[in-house]
């Protein structure tokens, strides 16, 4: 087992693009090789340890390594890009694109996240204590395609177009969340405790979106099928009654997608 | 009174701004302007000018108010220049624009005094007065 | 003297059939709309920048031409993360000089997109657009949907030349073979001009056009819908009654639709919308400019770089993603350091947050006039106005190139064009970078 411990040295000016603060790029290498991995500041690079002093106790492969990050990190993006083993712990909050394109592994953060984290992840576990920016789990600009696995969870709410484009996988939101949330899903499972603002599985085809509390605006393109009590999904037991959905039939003719909402908050739908 | 900030433009806005008069007098009369619905003007007691803040009540501008039945209550229109975009939501939901239609935004009648466009500049944005 | 066909710089309708009468001193158009017409106007103004200026201790002093290359040039090589904003009313060739300084910087570029349209050129990556030239409506169109847009007060020529009142070669009668509807959620001059007006409330469009898209594919829209909207669903049913029933449709979005809550997914929909609607009848969608030259910010940066606003630079090869690479979110995030501002008041059109920081850091602006931002400027470039002073090309609105050839010379000794200026600029940052 390998710990890396990055403290940050002194407030961000112009943000960092820290893709290679990642297990993938720590394992096996010493404190000082860590230390002079390139990080990007507009068009320059400086060595990592210009602004982070760094700390290694032992260990080599990806799987084994951890990097803990102990203080903010909201000016660093792309933090633990497309890893794959391993696991990061942020004490304190990140910046965009935080875990984009994931494939496993485990990133924990304290804190709130900017925009777009866990962009088109593919596996492990993404698990934010405070709130998140927009596009969670999203596709990139343009692309159909999100998330095709793994698991993002956050215990405060999130943005707009959260799961965009999701293809499979699971997000849990125990806050709130605002505009278009499933956006093109077309597989996997989001899960909203709170309300919504609007757009909720607007152009979905396929997936399960489960909203809990009030959705502000209802998206005019589902089809009322009935009521069931007590849904379990994704190994998550949700009590009550839910109100459920088939649609969007904005966007097709065939579509498949289904939204759950939550009876007691949405008595006039 | 809360209201939706429908900005946009005018046909003198766009003449006085494509002639280069931003700093005439003409300019602030028909660009520091708040077109309120009548019901709303009436509620406010039909003021000369109004005190326009952000959401976040962070920003805030005074501009001359305007009695119109262009807009239906609850909504104001302001002509895009430098007054309505102090109070603008500098939050573009990650698009790059910000929300320049239909932003929430309070409006209170005032007896403050209306800036200039360059008293904006230096005394709003320079001095952060 | 008097010169024919010249183009107009003032909006995205791009007009090339001005008349101009230059004097001594003096300047008369012919055909120009209230827009155009003072626009030329700045040709003899009293008011026109005629000098490089220099801030010292808050005043703008004129200096030698080199000596504000020179200090612009130490801004833009000092800077850790510069922006560039190449603003819509210089030509494609200035926006790629413009372009090429950003590359070698590795700064970020942006233009007026990114703060009007860009969600609606993000709606076309999504979605796809079906477009038509003004010529096509001209000729074709017998319905007219305008959409969060006033274009009578924004392009003034928009419905006389183009869009409503021609004679077409199917639209005989002109005026009265073409249907009018607008949304909007105010009346506006342009609503009065039409034969429908549907004022839905703020923010709604997604909802009244997925609503739309639902009645589309034969089924009934949610009930909800109506009081979200404040349009009844027969209402929607008899507009969507009118738009299958049409023989070339067309719909001109403004910002209404793109610059209210939803964005570009507002612009997608309605570009699906077009999409599926041409199942029963033709259909096609434009986008209003209020200035000019937007659109070739879009052409010029996507042809070099593959993104059509909002380049980011910095890792060497360009990288586009609103809300990160875009100007307002790199100054409300302070991400950037310093500044070039071309023929565009962006301090005018920023938020407040914005606008402070950036009158906190260093800023070159080059502009014809006087205007709020030249008034924070650091320091300030003469601009030669196009389309007037020096050839080069526009984009119109409906992504058409149009060429257009000067009737006078630029007033300058230093500078031909706005792309010689930021040539000259380039050229000396290559010396010192």
């Amino acid at each position: 087992m390998t710990e890396v411990i990055l403290i940050p040295k002194r407030n961000v000016d112009i943000k960092l693009e820290a893709d290679i603060i990642n297990p993938d790029s720590f394992a096996g290498k010493s404190a000082e090789e860590i230390g002079n991995l390139p990080i990007w500041q507009g068009p320059r690079t400086y060595p990592l340890c210009e602004f982070f002093e760094v700390k290694v106790n032992g260990g080599s492969s990806e799987a084994e390594t951890i990097i803990r990050i102990k203080g903010d990190a909201s000016r660093v993006k792309r933090i633990g890009e497309g890893m794959s083993a391993g696991k990061i712990e942020i004490e304190g909050s990140a910046g965009m694109h935080l875990g984009t394109g994931m494939k496993g592994g485990e990133i924990f953060v304290s804190g709130d996240t900017d925009s777009w984290p866990a962009m088109e992840m593919i596996g492990g576990l993404l698990h934010i204590k405070g709130n998140a920016g927009d596009h969670v789990g999203c596709a990139y600009r343009g692309k159909w395609h999100g998330m095709k696995g793994g698991r993002i969870v956050i215990e405060g709410s999130a943005r707009h177009q959260v799961g965009g484009g999701m293809d499979g996988g699971e997000i849990f939101v125990e806050g709130n969340v605002e505009g278009f949330c499933g956006i093109r899903q077309t597989g996997g499972l989001i899960i909203v405790k709170g309300r919504a603002l609007r757009g909720v599985g607007a152009e979905m085809t396929a997936g399960t979106i489960v909203i809990g509390g009030k959705i502000e605006r209802f998206s005019p393109g589902f089809e009322y099928m009935g009521i069931e009590e007590g849904l379990t999904l994704g190994g998550v037991e949700l009590k009550g009654k839910f109100k459920k959905f088939i649609g969007d039939y904005a966007i097709s003719t065939r579509a498949k997608g289904v939204l759950y909402v939550a009876v007691d908050t949405n008595t006039e739908l | 009174m809360e209201v939706l900030l429908i900005t946009g433009s005018t046909i003198e806005e766009g003449r006085l701004a494509k002639g280069g008069d931003k700093f005439k007098a003409e300019y602030t009369k028909e660009c520091a302007a708040c077109w309120i619905a009548t019901v709303d003007f009436v509620t406010l007691c039909s003021p000369e000018k109004v005190k326009v803040t952000s959401k976040n009540g962070k920003h805030s501008v005074v501009v001359y108010a305007k009695c119109t039945d262009s807009v239906r209550p609850g909504n104001v229109f302001m002509p895009k220049a430098i007054w309505t975009n102090v109070v603008v939501d500098p939050d573009t939901l990650s698009t790059g624009s910000p929300l320049y239609k239909g932003a929430p935004v309070k409006i209170e009648p005032t007896e403050e005094r209306v800036l200039s466009a360059e008293d904006i500049v230096l005394k709003v944005y320079v001095r952060g007065q | 003297m008097v010169f024919k066909n010249i183009v107009c710089p003032a909006c995205g309708a791009a007009c090339d059939d001005i008349q101009v009468e230059l004097g001594d001193g003096t300047i008369e158009t012919k055909n120009a709309c209230k827009i155009g017409n003072v626009k030329f106007k700045e040709i003899v103004s009293s008011h026109r920048l005629r000098q490089p200026l220099i801030n010292k201790g808050g005043r703008l002093i004129p200096v030698p031409w080199d000596e504000a290359l020179e200090k612009a040039t130490y801004i833009l090589t000092s800077a850790k993360r510069p922006l560039l904003f190449l603003g819509s009313e210089i030509s494609c060739e200035a926006h790629e000089a413009g372009l090429h300084i950003g590359e070698y910087l590795g700064a970020v570029v942006d233009s007026n997109t990114s703060i009007y349209h860009g969600p609606t050129v993000m709606g076309v990556q999504e979605a796809g657009k079906v477009g038509a030239t003004e010529g096509q409506k001209k000729n074709r169109c017998d319905l007219i949907v305008y959409w969060g847009t006033n274009p009578l007060e924004s392009i003034p020529r928009q419905m006389s030349r183009y869009e409503v009142f021609p004679r077409g070669y199917w639209t005989k009668r002109g005026r009265f073979d073409r249907i009018i509807i607008t949304l909007d959620p105010r009346k506006t001059l342009t609503t009065e001009a039409s034969d429908f007006h549907v004022q839905l409330t703020p923010n709604s469009d997604y909802e009244l056009i997925s609503a739309l898209l639902t009645l589309l594919h034969g089924k009934i829209p949610h009930p909800s819908v109506e009081e979200i909207t404040g349009v009844p669903i027969s209402a929607m049913e008899e507009l969507l009654y009118m738009m299958k029933n049409c023989n070339f449709g067309f719909i001109s979005i403004g910002l209404g639709l793109s610059s209210s809550i939803g964005k570009h997914r507002n612009a997608e929909i309605v570009m699906n919308f077009v999409k599926e609607i041409n199942k029963f009848t033709k259909f096609a969608l434009g986008v209003i400019h209020a200035h000019c030259n937007v659109a070739g910010f879009n052409q010029v940066a996507s042809y070099m770089y593959g993104y059509p606003f909002g380049l980011d630079f910095t890792r060497g090869y360009p990288r586009f993603n609103p809300g990160e690479f875009t100007t307002v979110d790199m100054l409300r995030e302070k991400d950037v350091d310093a500044a070039l501002v071309v023929c565009s008041d962006l301090i005018s059109n920023l938020p407040a947050d914005c606008a402070t920081y950036l009158a906190e850091i260093p800023l070159i602006c080059l502009d014809i006039v006087p205007c709020p931002t030249t008034v924070i400027s650091d320091i300030v470039l003469p601009g030669v106005i196009d389309a007037m002073e020096c050839d080069g090309t526009f984009y119109r609105q409906d992504d058409v190139p149009v060429y257009f050839e000067p009737f006078t010379g630029s007033p300058f000794e230093f500078t031909k064009s706005n792309e010689d200026t930021l040539r000259q600029l380039f050229a000396k940052i290559r010396k010192t970078k």
